[in-house]
């Protein structure tokens, strides 16, 4: 009944905000952006001599992996550069050009913009109950005939209905800009990448760009339900934003820190890199699978949330 | 019968042992104005805060319109309007986006309602100005208008003149006098006693979190409360020795021109001014006057507390 209108009420403020249409701007102007500039900068004729590219590519990372056994390299480097001279004896061979753009390589290419919406979801869901702390205002929500509990979930709901707009803005964006660009086609189009055993494997750049898009919804979830957590236990959005950041961007460097734990595959930052294991390529620690990542994320994100309800629920509220 | 619309029963809040509120018992009657009076620190409002659910409660209870808010909150807090402390605003928002938040989650409040008590508070001119270009009175106003947009039955204001003019607080004062008329109980909590005794019908006295005493504001024109001044001109204290040989039985105090006896019966006031002309002492002038819940409020609770520490209301 009523208790839709809390709902409303959180989104009217979240879209009140002058920061919230910048944050949903500035996505769009970056793809444009990129689209723009690599229009404007990529030589036609060097894409077609790509063959010749490649060949020049190949013989580089030969030298270097020559270089690096000599020294004794990390054997991650060393692997790394096989698998790219695989890869590229593999596109020749088989006619497959990584440098054909079209609107699906661009929504591909683009995938690194879900840090820039992680970033903007955190600063949301981090002010959108310490900010009521901080300003009073919480006083005056509280009082009214809903449990907290309710008023929560509103606020929880309505930071996650702006991570969900945020990423279908960006996804539309994307697909419609790369669409303009460099055509609407390509569904066929496939990249290269590795089966288990190293050998080079094609696969569809719609099937990565789909699963990817829905691997990222997933960790805006909970990068929310963490920001939202630490924001209601020390109602501070400094400190939300914060641990939250810290989490999404030094993850990896905790985590190749502690690569040589058992427990590592347990923690949260471990499995915050969802896409990198769609391909299971470049992954820091090798046990991770999919299946695995979400169910540990999703242990974590219900106690989060738990843990929220429950101090919200008890809190005394001074403000 | 009257009915009660508040009661607390027995309500305590401590905060790391330390009692803020302790035992606590009162009832609001239907359509009257209940003051809260106490110094800084006594603990009203945090017995609001308590009372709204902002708190958790350590011991006792408290039920609005016969709904326990342990139990039953949500029934509870139905037909109830408050302001706690200063009343907080959406700064980025309107004042009338901001009453469209409540308005939207309050039970049966309409266009008209919303238009009919931003008129109320005065506040037409303003109120589609961003809230962060309010004064304190304006936003003052605002709060108030909130808290009366569901019409509730109960409306708990914690010092609801703060920041408000002359003007406001007298359009406060008549307003709330119309809402009790009308069968709302209202409960403030203010530092102005002067205030209080001229809004409220009765007055709980608190200190230090408990229950001093309830005055009944109406009928508070007891014997011992109420003194005669005597204007008179020549020689003061010659006319204090005259009475004070005549009436051993009276207290009798000179302060600047007047004479000060306390009593409240017609009679002994005439024969005094008789004894003074007798004596040859020109009166020009008496009044009667009744002690003020001020005056009696500094009695009960002075402990070196100076006048003005009390009565000067506090911009928190
Ligand atoms: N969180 C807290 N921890 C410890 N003591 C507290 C806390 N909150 C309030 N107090 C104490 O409780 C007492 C009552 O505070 P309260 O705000 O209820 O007073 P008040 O009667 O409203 O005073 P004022 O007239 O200044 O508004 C004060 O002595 C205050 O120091
Ligand atoms: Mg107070």
């Amino acid at each position: 009944m009523k208790w839709l209108s809390l709902l409303t009420n959180e989104w009217i403020k979240i879209f009140s905000r002058v920061r919230t249409w910048i944050f949903l701007a500035l996505p769009i102007i970056i793809i444009i952006g990129v689209a723009v500039y690599d229009k404007v900068t990529t030589d036609e004729a060097e894409n077609n001599n790509w063959k010749q590219q490649l060949t020049q590519n190949i013989n580089d990372d030969k030298k270097a992996l020559e270089e690096a056994r000599k020294n004794n390299d990390d054997d991650f480097y060393i692997e790394m550069l096989e698998s790219n001279i695989k890869q590229n004896e593999y596109a020749i061979a088989n006619d497959i050009s990584p440098y054909e753009t079209t609107a699906w390589q661009f929504m591909k290419d683009m995938a690194p913009i879900s840090s820039l919406i992680g970033l903007f979801v955190i600063v949301v869901a981090s002010d959108i109950v310490s900010s009521e702390f901080s300003k009073g205002t919480i006083k005056m929500l509280l009082i009214r005939p809903y449990s907290r509990w309710k008023i929560l979930l509103s606020k929880f709901l309505a930071t996650l209905g702006f991570a969900f707009v945020m990423w279908l803005a960006v996804i539309v964006a994307s697909w419609l800009v790369g669409g303009l660009a460099y055509g609407f086609g390509g569904m066929d189009q496939v990249y290269l990448t590795f089966t288990e055993d190293q050998q080079v494997k094609e696969r569809l750049i719609v099937e990565y760009v789909f699963l990817n898009i829905g691997l990222e919804f997933i960790e805006l979830t909970v990068l929310v339900v963490l920001a939202f957590m630490i924001s209601t236990l020390f109602m501070s959005n400094s400190i939300a934003i914060g641990v939250a950041m810290f989490t999404m961007f030094a993850g990896n460097i905790i985590v190749t820190l502690l690569a040589t734990k058992d427990w590592v595959i347990y923690t949260l930052f471990a499995n915050m890199d969802l896409s990198v294991l769609i391909d299971g390529q470049n992954q820091l620690i090798k046990d991770l699978t999919l299946p695995f990542s979400i169910s540990v994320l999703a242990v974590y994100t219900a106690l989060m949330l738990a843990l929220t309800f429950i101090v919200f629920q008890k809190r005394d509220v001074k403000a | 019968m009257t009915t009660h619309t508040l009661e607390l029963k027995n309500l305590s809040k401590k905060i790391k042992n330390k009692t803020i509120v302790d035992d606590l018992s009162f009832s609001v009657r239907e359509g009257e104005i209940f003051g809260l009076l106490g110094p800084n620190g006594a603990g009203k409002t945090t017995t609001i805060r308590m009372i709204v659910g902002l708190i958790s409660i350590t011991d006792g209870d408290v039920f609005i319109n016969g709904d326990n808010i342990r139990g039953n909150y949500e029934k509870a807090m139905e037909r109830v309007g408050a302001i706690v402390e200063n009343p907080q605003l959406y700064d980025y928002m309107s004042g009338y986006k901001n009453l469209m938040q409540y308005a939207r989650i309050m039970p049966g409040v309409t266009q008209e309602r919303i238009d009919e008590v931003i008129q109320l508070v005065d506040l037409e001119y303003a109120i589609h100005d961003k809230v962060k270009t309010y004064s304190l009175g304006m936003r003052q106003r605002l709060g108030v208008a909130q808290a009366l947009l569901h019409k509730p039955n109960v409306l708990i204001l914690d010092e609801p003149t703060n920041g408000l003019d002359p003007q406001g607080i007298y359009d406060l004062r008549n307003y709330l006098r119309l809402l009790a008329n009308n069968g709302t109980s209202v409960v403030v909590s203010s530092h102005m006693l002067a205030e209080m005794q001229l809004m409220c019908d009765r007055v709980a006295i608190i200190q230090h979190g408990k229950l001093v005493r309830i005055d009944e504001i109406s009928n508070q024109e007891e014997e011992a409360d109420v003194k005669v001044h005597f204007q008179v001109e020549g020689d003061l204290l010659q006319a204090k020795k005259i009475l004070a040989e005549l009436n051993p039985e009276l207290v009798i105090e000179d302060f600047g021109k007047e004479i000060i006896v306390q009593t409240a019966d017609m009679k002994t006031i005439a024969e005094l001014n008789k004894q003074l002309v007798l004596a040859g002492i020109l009166v020009v002038g008496i009044q009667r006057k009744t002690k003020t819940l001020e005056e009696r409020f500094l009695e009960m609770t002075k402990k070196g507390g100076d006048v003005s520490e009390v009565a000067v209301p506090v911009n928190e």
